[in-house]
């Protein structure tokens, strides 16, 4: 790689501070009494101690996967911290009792929550570490019948509602980490959007990780009823340590008749060093259920961060008409490896996929695209498009693809696209040749190669993500 | 061409220059005034792309001695993108595709480039379609190229008529057709010319680089000079195009290897 | 490139045909050609020796089943007397410059060579220029596939289109290669040889047909049953050095053709090769295309439209091998497939790490008319240069229910509307055919075919 490439890419993290905060935190390792030591400090019901349980005992039994394009040391599941809070009340009432530390490490990361400063149109649940310390218009949000909180908070207030959806998209068994997740999850949002209300606003988490030796693992549950509507987004940063810590998350969508769900990610966790060291690893179950007729989801992720990202974000779609999409750009550095892509499961009449995937791949990163679409025999009329776009820099970056597809329905149309290019220097001379500095010419490279995603995004974040990228690619073309 | 008194647009002396360590340029020299048009001809690998790079700033390629002045600046000093917005333009040989970004946003952003450098106002995306409107006749282009991205999907000769299109805008005052009829048939080749001829005028300077003498039936050049071992071996009008066509280069490589014997 | 067959199982079958390869008489063709062919025969022989008829356990041929070939019996084919009437097959604008076969044997009563220039060859093999040919006829990698070698070993004549340096030549040439399927089950096995010097320019039509009928695809009219026939074709193309070859070629053999053919293509540098394929005739059909880049800054386009029915199948495996930089290849590759028919595409580019800046897009569409049309295709993309843009699609569709219904609401009936939007899917390869005639002549077969 040149060195104008070099200095584009290599931008120092600005999210790598930490937060220096008394903790709640349990001693190292696994094992039941483990769980049931997080269920009652978490003062769970009854159903939900048992849910664990079963999930970590299938956990035993289970071997990690190895069929991801990624390589990594074995993980010491003993070794790893599964609950750690920031000491605090046990319950907030309102955001002046929650610690300004806590606070003011949401304002450097951008995410002001303080009333004065918040963002108008975007409610907030801010979390760190295992719990979720602050959630922001939630009686604003109340007054339309919609509920957005913490899923600890969930669990107290809504458990039937919880015992009913939770592990009814991702059961407990789906996978390792799905289990490893099911039996330790600490926090997460909760989101439920009743019968035909259109939410008034953006909802957002945004996820902390600050402890060094903690695993996080959070659960995200979105339910819309019917003929409702809402647009969530998620934004992950965790400070830079030398060790790698593991981020195993499950979200679970389920979508009635007529309901529309748009989840969108920032994901920009550590991703180590220039030279590998260190980072999250993000092993990562999402999965959308278009249960009723006419139903939609559709993902929209943006990856830059993680030193290892695993992560498939799907859609079944069951309901006739209903519509699944996943709009993706990921991009790998340095040492980075990202296997990920999407499952679209068509089950029901006239069901319609989308996926377009944009892979950027740069340094000595691997960046894989991994999707697979499946045609059921009841799925008459179906159809999928498909559109996997990489794009190298430099050269020593690899990018993959590997497409599956499954049709055992004659009537459904798929359509498949691929391409690899690359911004190289002779790319680059074109642009310098014609006047066009380097900067401008990368820039323009990137946003035009992901606009069709960026699209996808709600506004504030679109310019966000470019801004991100540029930031990401800042020094790696040349 | 009267082009006595004329302003000097390019000169090169002595010029040597490198790729990974193995020189490639090995003494050029050159001078070229305004409004002439000089063709060099030469063999595969007589470094005449090489040469083509070297004017506009390619990085891989190390200068190792030898003088360019270019409208009396140093040329050498200066960065590829100042070289492109002081008005010194190449037609890519290859014309790279660029995904993602439209021919129109490329050019506008190359020719705002170039107007804030000569300290003009820039122009506005409506006052910019008007004016490449113009300038698409000049390569017989359809307006559909503009919102396609640059070069991507277009057929050879299309990518050489875009890179004319890119010339007509940025009216440089030396333009460097790199082999730019190679894999041309023989109607892109006129459309490409005439493009070129258009363009030509008393004010500029034109290299135009080529390996098959097919061009300079269409092209008509001042000078003609013939490119062999990283040097200028001979020089001469039109007709020694026509004698190279007829004869092929041994010749005069021969005769060149005789020299060095002497 | 080469095909992997498993040595020696139908050992007997292809001896068989080999047999059947006319003898070379030094009579009529000259001791100095004789001997030169023999040479070139005596080359693939034993490489046929070696192989046998491929089966569906071979990679290269899993989608193509050949046992019902392996049901006929070939006897050579002969030449005829009286010759064939071909005047619906002749081409306006090539009407000049045309070369016919009649069952592999060059019929100059039939052709017409006044339009060609002097100094471009058109004419056949037997001609004395033996030291020119002798570099370029079968000179092409890729003679080792089973089909290619027996036709080398089979190697009698030839269809020679010879253009020199610097010419850019107007008229279009027209190779025509005609069957007259008898009663007995015949194998001939026609060759091409075109060779474009550097800067030349070039258009030429091969075309493999059956002959007599009153109309293409239709010839059961007469009331008469032919029997089957088997074409073994294969074409030789040299690109020069910036030179140009616009390349269509027609396949309309019988309902009961075997159809192999192959057409290989080496290019120099900043060559340009143009080829538009269509597969309309046979029983069994397959076109293998291999293009072989010599040198940089190439431009290889190629056009493919397939239309089948009934129990047709039809086979187009293509290679693009690129070992130089500033390639560009573009390749769009539909099928129309009916009632029980079967198309196969395997597309594969060859991107080595010296192919640098190479521009490569293929797209294979397959529009499939009924539940028990079948299509298989597959892209390959090997890529092992890292500065490339390389793009790949594939679409298998069917005729879109609201469009029809859209068309119905204006009035059409439901046959109409199904054939322009057959018609319209076709379009796009048609119209890249070089001549208008021809053209027009393809467009009429796709619309005239309703497929039911």
């Amino acid at each position: 790689m040149s060195a104008a490439v070099k200095t584009l890419v290599n931008q120092p993290y600005k999210y790598g501070f930490v937060t220096t905060i008394e903790t709640d935190t349990i001693p190292r390792g696994l094992n039941e009494d483990v769980i049931r030591l997080i269920s009652s400090k978490k003062n769970e019901p009854e159903f939900m101690l048992e849910f664990r349980l079963r999930a970590y005992r299938h956990w035993l039994k289970m071997t990690e996967p190895t069929w991801p394009h990624v390589t990594y040391p074995a993980i010491d599941y003993q070794d790893i911290i599964y609950y750690s809070a920031p000491k605090q009340k046990a319950k907030k009432n309102s955001l002046d009792e929650v610690d300004p530390a806590l606070l003011e490490t949401f304002e450097k990361l951008g995410i002001p929550l303080s009333e004065q400063k918040r963002l108008t149109n975007v409610a907030v649940d801010a979390i760190f570490d295992s719990v979720s310390i602050a959630t922001t218009f939630r009686e604003k949000l109340a007054k339309e019948g919609v509920i957005f909180c913490s899923i600890s908070e969930a669990l107290h207030e809504y458990p039937e509602l919880v015992q009913k959806y939770l592990g009814s998209v991702v059961p407990i068994a789906d996978n390792y980490f799905a289990a490893l997740n099911s039996a330790v999850f600490s926090d997460g949002s909760f989101v439920y959007i009743p019968k035909g209300v259109k939410c008034p606003m953006e909802l957002s988490t945004y996820f902390r990780i600050n402890s060094g030796d903690t695993g996080q693992f959070e659960r995200t549950l979105i339910v819309a009823e019917e003929g409702s509507h809402v647009s969530y987004l998620e934004g992950c940063t965790a400070p830079m340590y030398d060790s790698n810590q593991l981020h195993a998350a499950v979200v679970e969508l389920v979508a009635l008749d007529n309901a529309e769900i748009k989840y969108s990610t920032v994901q920009n966790w550590y991703a180590g060093d220039e030279n590998g060291k260190g980072g999250i690893y993000n092993f990562v179950t999402k999965r959308g259920l278009c249960q009723g007729v006419n139903s939609k989801i559709s993902w929209t992720q943006v990856e830059t961060g993680s030193a290892i990202t695993w992560k498939y974000p799907s859609c079944v779609l069951v309901g006739d008409n209903s519509v699944g999409e996943f709009y993706s750009v990921a991009l790998t550095n340095n040492y980075q490896q990202a296997d990920t892509g999407t499952k679209m499961v068509h089950i029901g009449k006239n069901t319609r996929s989308t996926i377009i995937s944009k892979g950027i791949s740069a340094g000595h990163s691997k960046n894989s695209y991994r999707g697979l679409v499946k045609m059921s025999p009841k799925a008459e009329g179906a159809r999928n498009y498909s559109q996997c776009d990489s794009m190298l820099i430099g050269d020593n970056a690899q990018a993959n693809t590997f497409p599956y597809i499954q049709v055992q329905n004659h009537t459904a149309k798929l359509e498949h696209e691929a391409s690899t290019s690359k911004i190289g220097e002779d790319q680059l001379f074109y642009f310098t040749q014609r006047g066009i500095s380097q900067e401008d010419a990368v820039s323009m490279m990137i946003s035009g190669f992901c606009k069709d995603v960026f699209n996808q995004l709600p506004m504030e974040f679109a310019v966000e993500a470019d801004r991100l990228l540029s930031l990401k690619l800042e020094g790696s073309v040349g | 061409m009267m082009t006595e008194g004329s302003e000097v647009i390019l000169s090169v002396r002595d010029l040597t220059a490198e790729v990974d360590g193995t020189p490639i340029l090995k003494g050029m020299s050159l001078e070229i005034k305004a409004g002439e048009i000089h063709a060099i001809m030469g063999p595969n690998g007589s470094g005449k792309s090489t040469f083509s790079k070297v004017l506009a700033g390619h990085p891989a390629y190390e200068v190792t001695g030898g003088e360019v002045i270019f409208q009396g600046q140093n040329l050498l000093e200066m960065e590829p993108e100042e070289r492109a917005r002081s008005g010194v333009f190449l037609a890519f040989q290859y014309p790279l595709e660029i995904p993602g970004v439209s021919n129109l946003d490329f050019l506008r952003v190359a020719y705002n480039s170039r107007r804030k450098h000569q300290g003009l106002e820039e122009l506005d995306a409506f006052d910019f379609d008007e004016l490449i409107q113009e300038k698409l006749d000049v390569v017989k282009m359809d307006s559909a190229f503009l919102s396609r991205s640059v070069n991507e999907g277009f057929s050879g000769g299309e990518k050489k008529r875009n890179e004319i299109l890119q010339m007509a805008i940025l009216e440089p005052k030396l333009a460097i057709l790199d082999e730019t009829d190679s894999g041309l048939d023989i109607d892109a080749l006129k459309i490409v010319a005439n493009g070129v001829n258009q363009l030509a005028n008393p004010e500029n300077a034109m290299l135009v680089i080529t390996h098959y003498q097919r061009l300079l039936n269409y092209i008509i050049p001042d000078r003609v000079h013939v490119m062999a071992n990283g040097r200028i071996i001979t020089s001469g009008t039109k007709e020694l195009a026509l004698e190279l066509e007829a004869r092929g280069y041994d010749w005069l490589l021969e005769a060149e290897t005789a020299e060095v014997a002497v | 490139m080469t095909t992997q067959v498993s040595p020696k199982r139908e050992v007997g079958y292809l001896s068989e045909l080999l047999q059947q390869r006319p003898s070379l008489d030094v009579q009529a063709i000259g001791a100095e050609t004789v001997a030169w062919l023999q040479e070139i025969r005596d080359r693939s022989t034993p490489i046929v020796r070696e192989l046998a008829i491929p089966t569906t356990r071979d990679e290269e041929w899993r989608f193509t089943d050949l046992s019902s070939l392996l049901k006929v019996n070939f006897a050579a084919a002969k030449p005829t007397s009286p010759l064939p009437d071909i005047s619906s097959l002749v081409l306006p604008e090539a009407a000049a410059s045309r070369l016919v076969f009649v069952n592999g044997f060059y019929a100059p009563e039939l052709s017409s060579v006044a339009g060609i220039p002097e100094g471009v060859f058109a004419g056949n093999l037997w001609a004395n220029e033996i030291p020119r040919w002798r570099d370029y006829l079968a000179k092409l990698p890729g003679g080792q596939e089973v089909f290619s070698a027996l036709n080398t070993a089979s190697l009698t004549d030839a269809a020679v289109v010879w253009i020199p340096k610097n010419r850019s030549l107007e008229v279009p040439i027209h190779l025509l290669f005609v069957s007259t399927a008898g009663e007995l089950p015949t194998v001939s096995q026609p060759r091409c040889l075109v060779v474009a010097e550097s800067g030349s320019a070039v258009t030429v039509i091969e075309e493999y047909a059956v002959c007599p009928h009153p109309q293409p695809l239709s010839h059961r009219r007469g009331g008469q049953e032919y029997a089957a026939y088997l074409t073994n074709a294969v074409t030789e193309i040299w690109v020069g050095e910036n030179a140009q070859v616009t390349h269509a070629r027609m396949q309309r053999e019988g309902e009961e053709a075997f159809h192999v053919g192959k057409t290989a293509i080496a290019q120099a540098r900043h060559s340009r090769y143009t080829c538009c394929a269509v597969s309309l005739g046979a029983k069994v059909s397959r076109h293998n295309l291999e293009i072989f880049q010599t040198g940089e800054g190439t431009e290889t386009i190629l056009n493919a439209l397939t239309k089948i029915a009934g129990e047709q199948l039809a086979d187009t495996h293509s290679t693009i091998a690129l070992n130089h930089p500033y390639g560009t290849a573009r390749q769009v590759h539909k099928c129309i497939v009916g009632d029980r028919a079967h198309a196969v595409f395997n597309g594969k580019i060859l991107v080595p790490k010296p192919a640098q800046l190479t521009d490569a897009g293929q797209l294979s569409r397959t529009l499939l008319l009924s539940p028990k049309a079948r299509v298989d295709t597959k892209p390959q993309l090997e890529i092992t240069a890292d500065n490339v843009k390389c793009a790949h699609g594939a679409t298998v569709s069917q005729l879109e229910t609201d469009e029809i219904f859209y068309l119905q609401s204006r009035g059409l009936d439901a046959d109409s509307a199904r054939n322009l939007l057959i018609n319209a899917f076709a379009t796009e390869i048609v119209d890249r055919i070089p001549i208008a005639s021809l053209r027009q002549t393809i467009s009429q077969i796709v619309r005239s075919n309703p497929i039911s």
